[in-house]
């Protein structure tokens, strides 16, 4: 591809994605840095010792290392136990595994409160509460369902791509049982993907938002980003400010000292290439019931952790007033004719809007930087957008709003520069991993049968890469309808996005509408994503399968 | 060279079907191999190689008949033992070696798994992959390693197994000399002590013909043929038998007399004697196959030379006859023009169609 013309082209992309990067990202937190220096200018220790501060800071790294412990194991033992031929519906568990991240992560946490709290589901039909779901321990354990997916996700392509089936039955044929062949030879080669899922759990609870904000701040439990939402959105003094300020950069620190330790220790690992590749086929076993207590123990955890919530969720939304039984003659529509304003509607028009510019610029800027990479000029260019993967989307919200918030403050161009900076690297790994595995074979010969560079990429790249393209557009449209840690910082009279909406109804504490309004967004969001993503599946079955299906459920997790 | 005849059969398949779902991979199969002996399993891919062999390994339970291993039953429909608790070694196909082991560490496996300690595994690894010649890349990981050097540590991990049979998946390359040497000398070795045999699956005629003692043919997940390789190749029991050994044509005559190694046949005015191993049934018109080497160039037959094809040792030619069209093996470069007028021999035929002599269809 390095015909003179397209080297003019090149250098011009090259220039305009630096820029925005450059606008983007590096200003932005260059900005935020600065900020913090002079405005703290002798008074950052005073910061420090606000009252609450400090408490925030331990409370987010224990429950980040809290989630990470139970929520990453769960999930590898998921993946090893769907690869048991024994275990009655595989098929579909590996696909009910990934589901649960298509319900968003502040109906999620809504939903358990309806379904366990006080006067909650449990409570009302079977009079068993459980109180606690409102703190610490119901924000670890919603975020721990929220994030096995993302484990289960990491640790079934590493089985697939890494444990070959024929290693471990070299390790029986050698005379290891089930049991050491485990250990000595399946874990090992999955450690990588453990380490790497650990990493993302540590680093994603770190700067998770809505969960601790729907179910700990009600009982007094912060943590760093929802301590940056109050200061922002309720503290007028300027002292909060700077607060919110050194917070954010508290916060990119800590993810930084985890990330980059980790990335030096597994990025080699992660590299290490195989000896062969054959697909990832399930393990045969026979007799026993240990497949139908596998399949058990995945219904309850899917039943207890999100069908019931999500069900006292449909509940509430039809139950006229907290207390009244949730029986099918108590149903009513009220609570939707309530929330159905042309306020809603307003939001839903501007979240749906919002989506799909931000999705389709994304996957746009996401193929400029996949293709201007794989030059030497350009390659910084992936590093630096695979970067932003660390920047907490409380941080990036901060970072804008004090350098562009005096311009465009308040409105919805600075959440749509949020979504572009936050969600970059969301689009272009999947598709710059798709671009690797496309065979480099298949285009030099359209060029020989006399294609253009632009015609052979139309002709020939277009249709493979077709699933990670849209793969890439679809996590972003789920992650932008989703969001609620940026907007709900950035947003301004007329600029709050249907999720900002849901978000502030639960803090009115009004009950029957949040949970209609709950249901709305998650229908909102599933009912248009099932068709692209069966689209996707059909994609890549008819190409042949590009490869595992690696970051489409991990990215979703926001 | 079977020798199954002097006690128990280090293998014995009795009958055995392996379904995946509704299809039979393998579809009542009975094999035996014996103490020191290596039987092949040729087939295309698909004809239910790699599941036998798993079957036996104890990768995959029977849905009929049973397995057993050194006079022991190790797998009925009932109960199949695992793969741990069963006398084998695998070579696998691209040889399955652990990404996050050094070779030594890899070999070391099947002894550490026996109870041996740490130390005297790695010395007794260490020594066998000196016999495979591989003794200085003990600390080398499988990407650090070619495919040749692959081949040798797998062989040298089944080999650390002190299993009585081991089985070959269709090992990608071929077992170069040396290492079949190896893997001989092991089998002639524990000969003397408990006797060991091997499987070896492949779907390289060449390569099971020039290893084992005696070679089965699969088709779709039945036992063709089975037999020595000079009967397989000599007397295969239909064309696709054939085929499937070595190249071969297929000519059409009326055979007018019989014997028990000759017969008579008529190509186009003459009558011609030639050899064969079995009593030819006398037809208007016979279906007989002639392997390139059973025919040559020179003697009373017209022909025309078609084609000619230069392989080095030899040079292969394709004469049009009376009878069909024949492939000839002659050494050295061709003499001949294409679309010469050439003169030939037939030497020896095999009736198709004709069930084979002796033991070739089966020792059960």
């Amino acid at each position: 591809m390095a015909a003179r013309s397209t080297s003019l082209g090149f250098r011009a992309g090259l220039i305009v994605v630096s820029a925005a990067v450059a606008l983007l990202v590096v200003v932005p937190v260059s900005r935020l840095g600065y900020v913090v220096w002079t405005e703290s200018a002798g008074g950052l220790g005073q910061v420090w010792s606000r009252p609450g501060l400090a408490r925030a800071v331990v409370n987010t790294v224990v429950l980040a290392a809290g989630v990470t412990v139970v929520a990453v194991p769960l999930g590898a033992l998921a993946a090893l136990a769907l690869r048991r031929s024994d275990v009655p519906g595989r098929a579909w568990w590996r696909v009910a595994m990934v589901l649960p991240v298509l319900v968003p992560q502040f109906v999620l946490g809504y939903s358990w409160t309806q379904a366990y709290a006080r006067a909650g589901f449990t409570d009302t039909v079977l009079g068993v509460p459980w109180p606690a779901v409102q703190g610490p321990w119901g924000v670890w354990a919603v975020l721990v369902v929220n994030t096995v997916p993302l484990a289960y996700v990491f640790a079934a392509v590493g089985l697939a791509v890494r444990a070959e089936p024929d290693l471990e039955r070299a390790a029986r044929a050698s005379g290891a049982t089930g049991l050491t062949a485990l250990r000595s030879v399946t874990l090992p080669l999955l450690r990588p993907s453990i380490a790497a899922a650990s990493v993302l759990s540590f680093v994603l609870t770190l700067e998770s938002f809505a969960i601790p904000q729907v179910m700990g701040t009600p009982s007094g439990f912060t943590t760093v980003t929802t301590l940056i939402y109050r200061d922002l959105s309720l503290g007028s003094d300027p002292a909060s400010f700077v607060e919110a300020l050194a917070l954010a950069l508290l916060l990119v620190l800590l993810t930084i000292i985890v990330v980059i330790p980790a990335d030096l220790v597994l990025g080699p690992r992660l590299r290490v290439s195989r000896v062969a590749v054959t697909e990832g086929a399930p393990v045969e076993q026979r007799g026993g019931r240990a497949g139908g207590w596998i399949a058990a123990a995945l219904s309850s955890y899917l039943f207890l952790g999100v069908v019931l919530p999500v069900l006292a969720l449909v509940a509430a939304a039809l139950t006229p007033a907290v207390g009244v039984s949730p029986r099918p003659d108590h149903w009513t529509l009220d609570n939707f004719r309530l929330v159905l304003t042309a306020r809603t509607f307003d939001a839903l028009g501007r979240s749906a809007g919002l989506a799909l510019v931000a999705a389709t610029a994304l996957t746009v800027l996401g193929v400029a930087v996949a293709v201007l990479e794989r030059r030497r000029s350009g390659r910084i260019l992936g590093t630096l957008v695979t970067l932003t993967l660390v920047l907490p989307g409380s941080t990036l919200a901060v970072a804008l709003l004090i350098t562009y918030g005096r311009w465009i403050g308040g409105t919805l161009t600075l959440i749509l520069l949020a979504y572009l900076a936050k969600l970059w690297a969301f689009a272009h790994r999947p598709i710059s991993g798709a671009l690797d595995r496309l065979p480099l074979g298949e285009l030099q010969s359209a060029r020989a049968s006399g294609a253009g560079p632009l015609t052979a990429a139309r002709t020939v790249a277009l249709r493979p890469l077709a699933p990670a393209l849209l793969g890439a557009w679809l996590i972003c449209v789920v992650t932008a309808l989703h969001e609620v840690t940026m907007s709900s910082l950035l947003y301004g009279p007329g600029s709050d996005t249907f999720a900002v909406i849901v978000l502030n109804s639960q803090e009115l504490g009004r009950i029957g509408p949040t949970a209609a309004l709950s249901v709305l967004l998650t229908l909102f969001l599933v009912v248009p994503a099932l068709p692209v993503w069966l689209l996707i599946r059909r994609l890549r079955t008819s190409t042949g399968a590009t490869g595992p299906a690696a970051p489409r459920g991990v990215a979703d997790v926001r | 060279m079977s020798a199954d005849a002097n006690g128990v059969p280090v293998l014995e398949i009795r009958d055995l079907t392996v379904r995946y779902g509704d299809v039979e991979a393998v579809d009542a199969v009975g094999l035996n191999v014996g103490a020191g002996e290596v039987v092949a399993l040729l087939g295309p891919s698909g004809s239910g190689k790699s599941t036998l062999l798993h079957a036996v390994a104890g990768f995959r339970p029977p849905s009929r008949g049973e397995i057993w291993l050194q006079g022991r039953r190790v797998a009925s429909p009932e109960k199949s033992e695992p793969p741990e608790r069963r006398d084998v070694a695998v070579v696998f196909q691209s040889y399955a070696l652990w990404p996050h082991l050094s070779a030594l560490d890899t070999v070391a496996y099947p002894i550490r798994r026996r109870g041996g300690r740490r130390r005297a595994a790695r010395e007794q690894a260490a020594e066998l992959l000196g016999r495979l010649g591989i003794g200085d890349l003990a600390d080398r990981r499988p990407v650090e390693l070619s495919g040749g050097e692959q081949q040798r540590v797998g062989l040298a991990r089944a080999l650390a197994r002190g299993a009585s049979l081991y089985l070959f998946d269709e090992p990608t390359a071929h077992l170069d000399t040396h290492v079949r040497g190896v893997f001989l000398d092991e089998l002639v070795s524990r000969r003397e002590a408990t006797g060991a045999g091997g499987l070896y699956a492949t779907h390289d005629a060449e390569e099971a013909l020039g290893l084992a003692d005696r070679v089965a043919l699969l088709n779709s997940g039945r036992l063709v043929q089975l037999g020595t390789p000079e009967q397989v190749y000599a007397e295969p029991v239909d064309l696709w038998a054939a085929l499937l050994t070595g190249p071969a044509s297929l000519v059409r005559a009326p055979v007018s007399a019989s014997a028990d190694d000759l017969c008579t046949l008529a190509v186009g005015g003459r009558s011609v004697v030639v050899g064969t191993t079995v009593a030819v049934p006398v037809a208007e018109r016979a279906e007989l196959l002639v392997r390139p080497g059973w025919a040559r160039l020179g003697g009373d037959l017209p022909g025309r030379l078609r084609s000619t094809r230069f392989r080095g040792e030899h040079t292969d030619l394709l004469v049009e006859t009376e009878v069909g069209e024949v492939l000839i093996r002659q050494p050295g470069p061709p003499r001949h023009a294409a679309g010469q007028r050439v003169s030939w021999t037939l030497s020896r035929v095999w009736p198709l169609a004709v069930s084979a002599s002796g033991d070739s269809s089966g020792t059960r």
